[in-house]
């Protein structure tokens, strides 16, 4: 069994990696650049006749998409920041060996299975002001009533999404960093440690450093989902500004077909704006 | 996803399915068209929000099909009807699909429907071939405009509905019957209103009965759209808009997005006022459980909005034939009945229950309605006329610019 799976492997190793890559590429290429090619046409309001850039000058043109980036920006910031240091800590928590450890781990990933979509009704009917812990409040003489309870969802500060946000990707990045420090060892921090470096030192030049390229790896997928994700800040947002892929999402089922163009340059800019920053973040480490 | 999913597969069924030239089936008889149908299905796109109604289509219409015309009923539940247009253009802008489009029919009307018309992408022609065709009064305005849009044979109409508020006889014994009386209430009672934020459907309705009450009545609103007479309206109606956000629901720094929000703020006691274009739905929500059996329905001294709601069916759809069967069932006596049943649904019928048979005339006149939900011709008093989508969108456009930013 071991023998012909390696040899399946050499076979396919002996090609050009380019040869050997071609089959993902393809799939790649087709749905993921296929997609892209026609939203970028659209957005050039191909299709209907002649090219203009009219979308993309209305588009970048209105304040109303440019709040709302700043707020997609924001829950995108905030949501990776927070879940980058608390998925940090936990991992660095759950690699010690102590009693019930695989329990604790099992209960840190178990959130990973739920969807999105269940995620953000969970936290609307936790923290919204006639959510339970509001009727708690209520229950226990706290507030007089829902109005009473602070706002926490459909809020000025996205404090909702971003709780969902935290919430939902502080087990992803805990578990990409958990594997990582696994694959790393003990010994380097060892090393650090027989050379008299105190623990904590030991942590914060030897593992962090090392652990850094997944931790930037890690938050720019969850940088990327939460800037473009529609899901969430519909259930949980504002009515005004809404987040960007929420503005594109209207636009898009906007009875009025000249609106179509303008819903496709919204979605080419979640995806420009997101690339760029990712690429940032990776090239300045 | 899952509804992406549902429309792939709907596109791929239908790419298979027999074409099915319109022209060749407007020159068939009847009899020829239900044996063209037979055996075949069709692919109904439909707001999928409420039981009730996806019940009555998928078993009780879905049933009937299966049993006497051996068509599958396959409906595909939206979120927006626009999602379905968006296939439809897509198919057409693609030049790809004629006679064999994914969608063959639409629950439409208001902008969707105009949009479709102006764009040609909804098939013409065909509404005097249906049978029960005869049972409807196609003379009156009511149904031969749809939003104002003259309906010209291009969709079959399906249900009426007209707004109406609710509010609990427990908590709000008064309610405020007017628009004026609830503008004065929402001052007296702050923090116990709000609407949903346009575009929402129900939210945008709110919005053109505040535009209605600020131009005078709606008499003074009938004809195409007249940008002058808008500019005059639009200011009043943002001044009053705009002067009640102060005592609205979180002092009208945001909105709910969408009316399910509503529904479940008004049942969650967070507000104390409910609107909606269908009020079957509070009997719906009464018996379900989500609003007290003290949630009542009713009517505005001033009037509230009516429309008539259609089924349309795409120029490229790949089952003409078959829609034509389940539009020609729709209308049928028997089916507006037990669609108007509270049990099953409690729609409006669009039919003359005079031309239908005396069995379904007896069924119309003892209908029962549920306690909460306010009479049809109670409502029907104080009937307001659609504006035409001029109008309705120029105050969505102006009240996200200047009320809801």
């Amino acid at each position: 069994m071991a023998g012909s799976a390696t040899s399946a492997i050499e076979v396919i190793g002996r090609g050009h990696p380019w040869l050997s890559l071609a089959p993902a590429l393809c799939v790649i290429a087709v749905l993921f650049g296929g997609g892209l090619v026609l939203g970028l046409a659209g957005s050039l309001g191909m299709g209907r006749g002649g090219v203009s850039l009219d979308a993309w000058i209305a588009v970048l043109s209105e304040g109303r998409v440019w709040r709302s980036l700043g707020l997609s920006l924001w829950i995108a910031f905030a949501s990776t920041a927070l879940a980058c240091l608390i998925g940090l800590g936990a991992a660095l928590l759950l690699r010690r060996r102590f009693p019930g450890q695989g329990l604790a781990r099992l209960l840190f990933q178990i959130n990973l299975t739920i969807p999105h979509a269940v995620g953000a009704l969970g936290i609307l009917w936790l923290l919204s002001q006639s959510g339970f812990v509001s009727r708690l409040s209520a229950g226990a003489g706290l507030i007089d009533g829902p109005a009473g309870f602070p706002a926490l969802t459909q809020d000025r500060f996205a404090i909702g999404i971003i709780a969902h946000y935290v919430w939902k990707e502080v087990p992803f990045i805990g578990l990409i960093l958990l594997a990582n420090m696994q694959s790393l060892g003990d010994d380097p921090e060892s090393a650090a440690r027989s050379l008299g470096a105190s623990p904590f030192a030991a942590m914060r030049l030897v593992l962090l450093p090392l652990l850094m390229p997944a931790l930037i790896r890690a938050g720019a997928i969850v940088f990327a989902f939460s800037f473009g994700a529609w899901e969430v800040p519909v259930l949980l947002g504002q009515s005004a500004p809404v987040a960007l892929p929420v503005l594109a999402w209207q636009r898009f089922t906007d009875p009025d077909l000249a609106t179509r163009p303008e819903a496709m340059a919204i979605a080419m800019l979640i995806a420009l704006v997101a690339a760029l920053l990712i690429r940032v973040a990776m090239v300045r480490r | 996803m899952t509804r992406m999913m549902t429309a792939i597969g709907a596109l791929l069924i239908a790419g298979t399915a027999q074409a099915q030239d319109g022209d060749v089936l407007l020159a068939m008889s009847w009899d020829e068209i239900v044996e063209t149908a037979r055996g075949g299905e069709v692919n109904v796109f439909m707001w999928g929000g409420a039981d009730t109604i996806n019940a009555y289509v998928s078993d009780h219409i879905g049933g009937i099909l299966a049993d006497e015309y051996d068509i599958t009923l396959n409906r595909v539940p939206l979120a927006d009807t626009a999602e379905a247009v968006n296939i439809v253009l897509g198919e057409v802008e693609a030049g790809a699909g004629m006679d064999a489009g994914a969608v063959d029919m639409i629950w439409i009307n208001g902008e969707n429907f105009r949009t479709m018309k102006q764009g040609d992408l909804v098939w013409c022609g065909y509404v005097d071939k249906l049978p029960n065709a005869s049972l409807v009064d196609f003379e009156n305005p009511a149904i031969a405009n749809d939003f104002g849009v003259p309906v010209e044979g291009c969709e079959v109409p399906w249900s009426r509905v007209q707004f109406a508020f609710a509010h609990d006889t427990a908590r709000t014994p008064e309610p405020p019957r007017s628009i004026p009386e609830l503008l004065d209430w929402i001052e007296a009672n702050p923090g116990r209103f709000t609407y949903p934020a346009p575009p929402d459907f129900t939210g945008a309705a709110f919005v053109r009965h505040v535009f209605t009450h600020a131009a005078g009545g709606a008499d003074a609103l009938v004809g195409p759209f007249d940008q002058e007479k808008f500019d005059a309206v639009a200011a009043d109606t943002w001044e009053i808009l705009n002067g009640i956000e102060p005592h609205l629901w979180r002092e009208g720094v945001t909105y709910p997005t969408s009316i399910t929000q509503l529904q479940q703020m008004f049942a969650n006691q967070e507000v104390d006022l409910f609107f909606t274009y269908d009020p079957a739905e509070i009997g719906t929500a009464v018996e379900n459980g989500i609003f007290p059996e003290t949630a009542m329905s009713y009517g505005l001294s001033d009037g509230t909005l009516a429309n008539t709601n259609y089924m349309a069916i795409p120029v490229n759809a790949a089952n003409k034939a078959a829609a034509m069967v389940t539009q020609n069932l729709l209308l049928s006596g028997e089916a507006q009945l037990e669609k108007a049943q509270p049990e099953i649904w409690g729609a409006a019928a669009v039919i003359e229950p005079s031309r239908a048979s005396a069995e379904v005339q007896e069924g119309f006149a003892t209908l029962e309605r549920h306690p909460s939900v306010v009479p049809v011709e109670e409502l029907g008093q104080a009937a307001l006329p659609e504006l035409t989508p001029d109008w309705t969108r120029a105050i969505e456009d102006g009240w996200i610019r200047n009320v809801g930013n």
